[in-house]
């Protein structure tokens, strides 16, 4: 009995010992724990900064882009192809802009659609193994095109058989599903693109504004590829 | 209704003209660099109640102790709740000031040409966008227009009241911003010209008479005191005093030096008289340079209209003379600063508009020349509806100048989604990695956040791997990545035109976000 009521009690002392152990405890991480006080510098007041309204075409950042391998004999596909886009009436320039070759940053060689999401769409007028594309959106000013997407399809209507092979939209704002390609600075020699080459006859790009306004343009966009057998 | 009566009811339209084109939207455009640099500085001032003057940055105290009641008003001593409308009724305030203390030099200038140019002062794109903007220009015209009626009143007067109220406007204009000694200089040669070209005059009362030794005191004694005042923020630092002289050694060191923002010296007259940008609109405030001229010249014919004092008339066109070549002349120009003889530019417009209304008796004629004024009025009127709410913050517009993109607001909407899911919230830790004018407007958009830090150098912003959010420079963004270990997602925002912002994301918070979303 004896026995009984010492092991009783020492079982409850321990059960008291660690509750009371673990209040203390975490009492005292409570009290220990506060929140760190750091000494962050002050913003620097520096007077009124340069007022850009040229276009500035001198690189951003980064280094020239390292030379890109594709297969022998592959060309130019989209020289001059017909071109479509969610806009028919574009408020700057023609759509055949897209393909027509110039891809100068100037004035009078984009097209620029209006806000929202917006898309170009070139027919390859065939099938083709594609190993490049490059694309210009607007390259005269430090800018990031958002969420661009690019899809190929043999459906011109970009219903069945659509695979997406170039999308930055991560936070899925455009609606296309949501993108784990980074987003980028336009330079004068445009974004490569790596299309692994797939099979398709149409290419759709599509972009939602950038970072100076709303619009959407684009200057030139090239697809090189091989004929598929 | 005679005339006079229709008069003052046009110069009531006028200002009721003003206020509409200056109240509305006053949050609509992003904060300017300046602006933002200006709130940050005042921000001291609400919460900790201090201001110590500083001789290389931000110009003279007025601007600050003037928000003051305005911020009390609206938002308490809180910096945090204060807001770009609050900030910007300042100068709106003092815009729309202007225009009623031209009712005091109506007998100089006559009153058809003060209602004349209280329109053009109401409506004129640039005298519109720089009173909606929270930097000192507006200020200092209101006191120079202040300064140049309270004088005008005491030519007429000669009391003791007008003495002092004209040691005043100029003690404020001193406090206001450094740029006051070429109107000081300009006013005073202007004076002497005035007076030397009427010194035949065969009417003596057009020439104003010298001041009484006495009132000389109480005008310099108000002057100098107020500008100690202030300088000295009150006495609470005494060496305000001195910096505000040792200041001009700076400004005229980058008057001289202007590098990025020289500009010839047609710069400020181009841009009113025409400026196209692109396939932008085209500006121009042609129609006051023409009547200003038609004024200028007016100003030496003896047909005066209404009860117009040749003094006055020349005194304003000698000044604005002056001060258009002084300004012109100096290479460091921003557009901003040719508001103080800009307002010489219009007051001589009222004048040479009131003048071609009189040149013939004939009512037709008169009728035509008031109708083509209000159509370039109008006119007037959608450029700087354009000016203010539609190109408000686009480079295209001749008055914008280095300001913040609209795309800028994207990312303090970013911050303060992302904020409102992080665990700290208002307490998150951001880190800004940036060129010095790359922080800026941030701060005044950060204000709300308690741990915010502002670095140059990526390597002393010490551990960046689990910050949440980091603002970069985008040359920063190569040397920053190497201390990120892959941990953040990245986004870009446009500052100002050509110059792009990182936003750093930690991968966690950023998760969240998107599940959140969903």
């Amino acid at each position: 009995m004896i026995k009984k009521i010492s092991l009783a009690v020492l079982f409850l002392s321990v059960s008291v010992f660690f509750v009371l152990g673990g209040v203390v405890d975490s009492q005292s991480t409570d009290q220990e724990k506060v929140v760190l006080e750091l000494k962050l510098p002050k913003p620097m007041f520096v007077g009124t900064p340069r007022n850009i309204r040229s276009p500035n075409l001198e690189k951003i950042t980064g280094k020239k882009r390292r030379p890109f391998y594709v297969p022998k004999g592959t060309e130019l596909l989209s020289l001059d192809k017909p071109v479509t886009g969610s806009d028919t009436e574009p408020i700057i320039g023609e759509l055949e802009f897209v393909t027509d070759g110039e891809k100068s940053g100037e004035e009078g060689y984009f097209v620029e659609f209006g806000p929202g999401v917006q898309y170009v769409q070139i027919d390859l007028e065939g099938s083709f193994h594609l190993h490049a594309i490059l694309i210009w959106h607007y390259h005269s000013q430090a800018r990031v095109y958002r969420d661009v997407v690019v899809q190929v399809s043999d459906d011109p209507d970009f219903i069945t058989g659509v695979k997406t092979i170039f999308n930055n939209d991560h936070d899925n704002s455009s609606g296309l599903g949501v993108g784990k390609d980074k987003e980028y600075i336009e330079v004068n020699e445009g974004r490569l693109i790596d299309p692994r080459g797939i099979t398709t006859r149409y290419v759709r790009l599509y972009s939602r504004g950038n970072t100076s306004n709303d619009m959407n343009h684009y200057v030139e966009v090239e697809v090189y590829g091989t004929p598929a057998r | 209704m005679n005339k006079k009566t229709a008069l003052y009811g046009l110069f009531l339209l006028a200002v009721l003209a003003a206020l509409l084109f200056r109240l509305f939207q006053l949050d609509m455009r992003p904060m300017h660099h300046d602006e933002a640099n200006q709130a940050v500085k005042f921000g001291i001032l609400l919460e900790q109640g201090e201001y110590r003057y500083d001789r290389t940055e931000h110009h003279g105290p007025t601007l600050y102790y003037l928000t003051l009641p305005f911020a009390w008003i609206a938002s308490g001593t809180s910096f945090s709740a204060l807001s770009e409308v609050t900030l910007r009724l300042v100068p709106v305030i003092f815009g729309i000031g202007i225009i009623l203390l031209s009712l005091l030099f109506k007998d100089g200038l006559s009153l058809e040409a003060t209602v004349f140019a209280s329109f053009l002062t109401a409506i004129s794109p640039a005298m519109v966008f720089y009173s909606r903007f929270y930097i000192q220009e507006t200020l200092l015209v209101f006191f120079l227009v202040g300064a140049v009626a309270a004088s005008w009143r005491y030519t007429r007067a000669r009391s003791p009241f007008w003495a002092a109220a004209s040691g005043f406007f100029f003690g404020m204009m001193f406090a206001t911003k450094e740029t006051c000694i070429i109107a000081f200089a300009t006013m005073l040669a202007a004076l002497f010209l005035a007076l030397f070209s009427l010194k035949n005059h065969s009417q003596p009362k057009d020439t104003p008479l010298l001041p009484k030794i006495s009132h000389l005191f109480i005008f310099l004694g108000t002057g100098i005191l107020v500008s100690l005042l202030l300088y000295s923020s009150f006495f609470q630092n005494p060496k305000g005093i001195l910096d505000s002289g040792l200041a001009f050694g700076n400004y005229f060191n980058r008057a001289g030096s202007a590098g990025f923002h020289s500009h010839p010296v047609y710069y400020y007259l181009k841009m009113l008289a025409f400026s196209q940008y692109g396939n932008g609109p085209i500006w121009s405030e042609a129609l006051i340079l023409v009547l200003a001229l038609i004024g200028g010249v007016a100003a030496f014919q003896p047909l005066s209209p209404g009860e117009s004092n040749p003094f006055f008339i020349r005194f304003v066109t000698f000044y604005t003379l002056l001060a258009t070549a002084a300004y012109s002349l100096i290479p460091y120009k921003t557009p901003w600063n040719m508001l103080p003889f800009y307002i010489g530019f219009i007051l001589l417009a009222g004048y040479g508009a009131a003048f071609l209304v009189r040149i013939s008796k004939k009512r037709a004629f008169q009728i035509a020349v008031v109708l083509v004024i209000c159509l370039g009025v109008f006119r007037l009127g959608i450029q700087s509806y354009s000016a203010n709410f539609t190109f408000y913050a686009d480079s295209r517009n001749p008055y914008v100048y280095a300001h913040t993109s609209t795309g800028f607001l994207s990312l303090v909407k970013r911050i303060n989604e992302l904020s409102l899911i992080h665990p700290d919230q208002s307490l998150m830790l951001i880190k800004v990695i940036t060129e010095p004018d790359e922080a800026w407007p941030l701060p005044w958009y950060l204000r709300g956040f308690a741990r915010v830090g502002y670095w140059q150098e990526v390597d002393e912003a010490g551990a960046l791997a689990d910050v949440p959010l980091i603002v970069s420079s985008i040359n920063k963004t190569n040397q920053l990545q190497t201390y990120l270990e892959d941990n953040h997602i990245l986004e870009y925002y446009e500052l100002r035109p050509g110059i792009l912002l990182a936003l750093y994301i930690e991968q966690n918070l950023w998760d969240t976000f998107l599940q959140r979303r969903k």
